[in-house]
């Protein structure tokens, strides 16, 4: 294999990295303040993708046509929606859940999921389909033997690792990330200290689905296609990258996306290279094996919950 | 007052089997989207409950007229017999499933591929061994298969162990689908069921033939009921509680923890595998994509919406997953659409499941 | 939407005069449709439903029919074991005399046990397997559509006669990109074509650059795709994103206008895909299919497999007209059934009860239509394929 190529693989899996750690952020950002996980986020960040869509087919037709200009605003709505989205779901839906057993909560995020997905395939025109999603970007490429660097395609890896840096610096820096930490480590405790617990819980989740949001616009803006289902694959890898990097944890999730993606890619490339003979299909059987063997390996993930349990 | 409550959930079960059309159906279900509720805030639910556990004599013999009562109505209408049977054998699935979550705590998100493990295994084995061997075989095999993950999940806990299981349900149906030994995505066909020369594809005078396979799904239910009540009631179902609730303590207490949760969760992965072997005869046929993650998560709903560790709940949440689809063919496209939302409506008012398990009493 | 509230409110008036037996004068007679409602495969599903819908409203305004129909319509979601639950309903319920059966290949092969257990006559609209049909041969089941044999036959017979060499195959796991993949590799290798490399994808991934950039470097003349639209368009477009400059060529899965409106008229021209059947734009009962569908105002297109939907609802109605509503007379006369006049050519059936189509149409894409080869500018010599 030529340098060229490897380059390209890199640069694919490295994209895909991205957007699987944007959706593994928001799993371990809700789970750090409930100890819940919410399996509809997969499902929001579709609905954010089409809300992004219509906001463009609206502009368009508005005749607003810069490109930039165009993005700012899908990009302001999808991420603006979704984080009332996510705020409302928090409210009505898992804080009332919040005593009874979390497994609860489990299942009715999941049918939320199914009824989200199911709204957008029944009630988005033509919702069953695949829709195109315009090209925002510059479309401008340097080829460097086999190897084509597109514009559009770097920028997109720059503004999510710029939105992941924003999500951390949030976190760490600023009096709200202090509080979302504070809720993550002791609930009560943080109630003491005159944290209003709720409030601190439904930024939480506007944060993570407003994340979620952007992750879905980049999505369609990379494959320059989205359809329905797109949230039920990442829903279910952005949760997986989020255990295995070590649930609650910010930089596991980080890890753990661009770990998945790393698998995914080896496992379409070099498996068959190493088993001619075997089927390419098999990419996802060793796929999964891997992240069971993984799993045994280091049962907590890979960065462990800080805080050991006191017994 | 339990025999009036059977009595009154079987009537409407019948309304509901024989309603046909779309108003009578959503009549029917809004009447129990808002009476549920309104049971449940007079404390009658969880009064049903206590009565339940009460007078178990009165109960088993209420629900036995029931059931007769359905089969005597309906028993030459194959469709409801086809889905009173797949409503026992789902029961049966997920009365194993209870162990693991609700007993031991130990999550299993791969359900659906212990059930597709006992399917092949009767698709495979069902022409050459007795049939009745066959179940035993696909239970013991789900078991088996079940074993390569006890070493992870011992290691692991909560969602972390979830995961595991999650990875596996996806890993088994991805093999399926591109092994072709097993068929590959076409699937296999299964022989129906025959016990001792009886062939259960063949109806008795007007019955349909479906009607053997409730009567099989019975039987076997109600010896998984039985066993899991007993398992309860015993000192293992101590032990697994204990495991469930604090695990630090348990150890503390000279409860072997990791022998518990290898026990669970292998005696609910045998009885997936038996409900999947038996399901397989009965439909005819296995294919990779009726073992998928969302199968599991079928299972898992039903395990959930019942009222976790409830093993009357079981039965009801089993008939609710799997019936009320059905019922909402008229809605065509919409009716998933409708199921989803029914559901977060039934957690909304019933937090912790429709009837959730009590805790248990020393003086009884 | 508010379309679609009308057509709710229509349908429910509908059953409700129907309840009130306004059609006293004329018997009413139901049929069953089943197909993938819900799910990744809905768009075809209910496209499917809405021809065979359509067939059976034009048929009741027909004052001559004898009959008056009623479709009943389940969903069997493309998994076999609601499949087999659908198909007792139909089949169980003795008011519903013959159907119009199963989208997905896995659903029809898992309930043909079912009808002819039951004697339910159907006929199969889109599941493209040959086994269907052949395995097990019963009376009850037919199929108007093509099996994938001949489609990859003629598809490779034509490619490698316009001087392509170099194939990439990629396919779904499922078994109607499987059976393709093997159809296609077989009678590729026959007329001298070689298939360089070859990778199974799962129904539901979203990312195909690994696979791609691998085939990049193969460098094939063309990428012949064995599946459905979604994935289609998914791998056309990151094809384009990593610069993949082979002709595409898919099979009758892509051939819907969802595939062009998912790419855009610009990626998807020059797209290929073959069909069985006459060409139905070509025959007069196609325009008039499409014609009144578009008058009808569905929410959604009929799809690649709308038509055969329309014609084997057609089919049945047809029958049912001539020896009356008896599934017993329906499965006798079915036998029988030769060169009859369709919106999808001449339908004969065999012995196994396959309609054996003989023509197979070759579509391309030009710009933003679906365009029978022989007419394009392509097939005229006029635009090249890349």
């Amino acid at each position: 294999m030529n340098i060229g190529l490897f380059g390209q693989y890199v640069a694919n899996g490295l994209m895909l990295g991205v957007i699987y750690a944007m959706v593994a952020v928001g799993f371990t950002l809700f789970f750090g303040v409930l100890d819940v996980i919410k399996f509809s986020h997969g499902d929001v960040l579709t609905v954010g993708a089409f809300a992004g869509l219509a906001t463009y087919i609206g502009l368009t037709a508005l005749g607003f046509t810069s490109p930039w200009a165009q993005l700012f605003v899908v990009i302001l709505v999808a991420t603006a929606a979704m984080a009332v989205l996510g705020a409302l779901i928090a409210r009505y839906l898992v804080l009332p859940l919040r005593t009874s057993p979390p497994l609860n909560t489990l299942l009715l995020t999941l049918m939320l999921g199914s009824a989200l997905r199911e709204c957008v395939r029944l009630f988005y025109p033509q919702g069953a389909n695949p829709k195109p999603f315009p090209r925002l970007l510059p479309q401008d490429s340097l080829a460097l033997g086999s190897f084509s660097l597109r514009l559009d395609n770097a920028l997109l890896l720059l503004g999510g690792l710029a939105a992941i840096a924003g999500v951390h610096l949030l976190i760490s820096r600023t009096r709200l990330g202090l509080a979302i930490r504070a809720v993550a480590q002791d609930g009560e405790t943080a109630r003491i200290m005159g944290i209003d617990f709720e409030r601190v819980v439904l930024l939480t989740f506007a944060l993570g689905s407003a994340l979620a949001a952007l992750a879905g616009v980049m999505n369609g803006l990379y494959y320059n296609e989205i359809n329905f289902s797109i949230g039920l694959l990442l829903g279910v890898i952005g949760f997986s990258a989020a255990v295995v990097g070590g649930l609650g944890n910010i930089y596991g999730a980080i890890l753990g996306g661009f770990l998945f993606a790393a698998l995914q890619t080896i496992g379409a490339v070099a498996l068959p290279a190493a088993f001619p003979q075997l089927p390419s299909a098999y990419k996802d059987v060793f796929a999964f094996a891997a992240v069971i063997a993984f799993m045994a390996w280091r049962p907590t993930g890979l960065i462990a919950e800080r805080s050991a349990e006191r017994v | 007052m339990n025999l009036v409550a059977i009595a009154a959930i079987t009537a409407y079960a019948v309304f509901l089997l024989r309603a046909e059309s779309q108003a009578a159906v959503l009549g029917l279900i809004v009447l129990a989207v808002a009476g549920v509720p309104v049971l449940g805030k007079t404390g009658f639910l969880h009064k049903l409950n206590e009565s339940f556990e009460k007078h178990k004599k009165t109960t088993l013999i209420g629900v036995l007229v029931a059931l007769s009562v359905l089969v005597a109505l309906f028993y030459d209408q194959h469709f409801v017999m086809l889905m009173l049977a797949s409503v026992l054998l789902y029961t049966v699935a997920c009365l194993g499933l209870t162990v693991q979550f609700g007993y031991a705590g130990v999550v299993n998100f791969a359900g659906a591929a212990f059930l597709g493990v006992g399917g092949y295994a009767s698709a495979v084995l069902g022409p050459h061994l007795p049939h009745l061997l066959v179940l035993a075989i696909g239970g013991l095999l789900a078991a088996l298969v079940g074993s390569v993950l006890i070493l992870p999940i011992l290691r692991t806990r909560g969602h972390y162990a979830a995961l595991i299981t999650v990875a596996f349900g996806l890993l088994f149906r991805t093999f399926v689908e591109v092994n072709d030994a097993l068929g590959g995505p076409q699937g296999m066909q299964v022989k129906g069921m025959n016990l001792f020369g009886w062939d259960l594809n063949t109806g008795l005078g007007e019955a349909s033939f479906y009607a053997n396979y409730v009567a099989v799904g019975f039987a076997l239910a109600a010896a998984a009921f039985w066993l899991v009540r007993r398992l309860e009631r015993s000192w293992i179902g101590l032990s697994l509680d204990a495991v469930r609730l604090d695990e630090t303590a348990c150890a503390v207490f000279g409860i072997d923890v990791a022998r518990w949760k290898i026990f669970a969760f292998t005696f609910g992965n045998f009885f997936a595998g038996v409900a999947g072997a038996a399901y397989a005869m009965m439909t005819g046929f296995v294919a990779p994509n009726s073992f998928t993650f969302g199968d599991s998560l079928i299972l898992v709903s039903i395990v959930l919406l019942g009222g976790l560790g409830n093993l009357w709940g079981v039965a009801l949440g089993a008939a609710i997953v799997l019936v009320l689809p059905e019922k909402l063919q008229a809605l065509q496209e919409y009716r998933f659409l409708l199921y989803a939302v029914l559901v977060i409506a039934i957690l909304l008012v019933r937090p912790a499941g429709l009837i959730p398990r009590r805790a248990r009493r020393y003086f009884a | 939407m508010e379309n679609r509230i009308s057509h709710f409110a229509a349908a429910f008036a509908l059953g409700l005069a129907l309840a009130g037996s306004a059609w006293a004068d004329k018997q009413t007679v139901r049929i069953a449709f089943i197909g993938p409602l819900t799910g990744g495969v809905s768009a075809n599903g209910i496209g499917g439903r809405n021809s065979a819908d359509l067939a059976v409203r034009l048929r009741n305004d027909d004052p001559k029919a004898k009959y008056h129909y009623e479709l009943v319509s389940l969903d069997d979601e493309c998994k076999p074991n609601i499949a087999v639950q659908a198909a007792t309903k139909a089949a169980s319920d003795n008011s519903i005399i013959a159907g119009v059966t199963h989208y997905c290949s896995v659903t029809a092969i898992a309930t043909v046990d079912t009808y002819h257990k039951f004697g339910f006559p159907v006929v199969v609209w889109g599941a493209v397997l040959p086994d269907v049909t052949y395995r097990n041969k019963y009376p009850e089941v037919h199929r108007v559509n093509g099996t994938m044999i001949n489609q990859n036959d003629v598809a490779a017979k034509f490619m490698t006669g316009m001087k392509y060499r170099r194939w990439v195959v990629i396919h779904d796991t499922t078994d109607y990109g499987k059976a393709h993949d093997k159809y296609f590799t077989e009678y590729l290798t026959k007329y001298g074509g070689q298939v360089v490399g070859r990778y199974g994808v799962t129904a539901d991934q979203q990312d195909f650059t690994a696979e791609l950039t691998k085939a990049k470097e193969l460098n094939p003349d063309v990428i012949y795709f064995g599946g459905l639209t979604p994935i289609g368009v998914r791998i056309r477009s990151q094809m384009e994103k990593l610069g993949i400059h082979a002709v595409f060529e898919g099979t009758s899965g892509i051939k819907s206008d969802s595939y062009i409106d998912g790419l855009g008229p610009k990626l998807a021209e020059g797209s290929l895909s073959f069909i069985e059947g006459a060409p139905w734009e070509k025959l007069p009962g196609g325009l008039f299919f499409t014609g009144k569908y578009a008058q009808a105002k569905y929410d959604q297109g009929p799809e690649a497999y709308g038509p055969f939907a329309f014609a084997a609802a057609n089919l049945l109605m047809d029958t049912i007209e001539k020896v009356g509503p008896s599934r017993r007379k329906v499965v006798d006369e079915l036998r029988h059934v030769r060169d009859k006049d369709s919106i999808i050519g001449k339908i004969s059936f065999d012995d196994a009860g396959q309609n054996v189509v003989p023509l197979i149409s070759k579509y391309v894409v030009q710009d933003g239509k679906w365009v029978l080869w022989e007419d394009s500018e392509y097939g005229s010599g006029k635009r090249k394929l890349k």
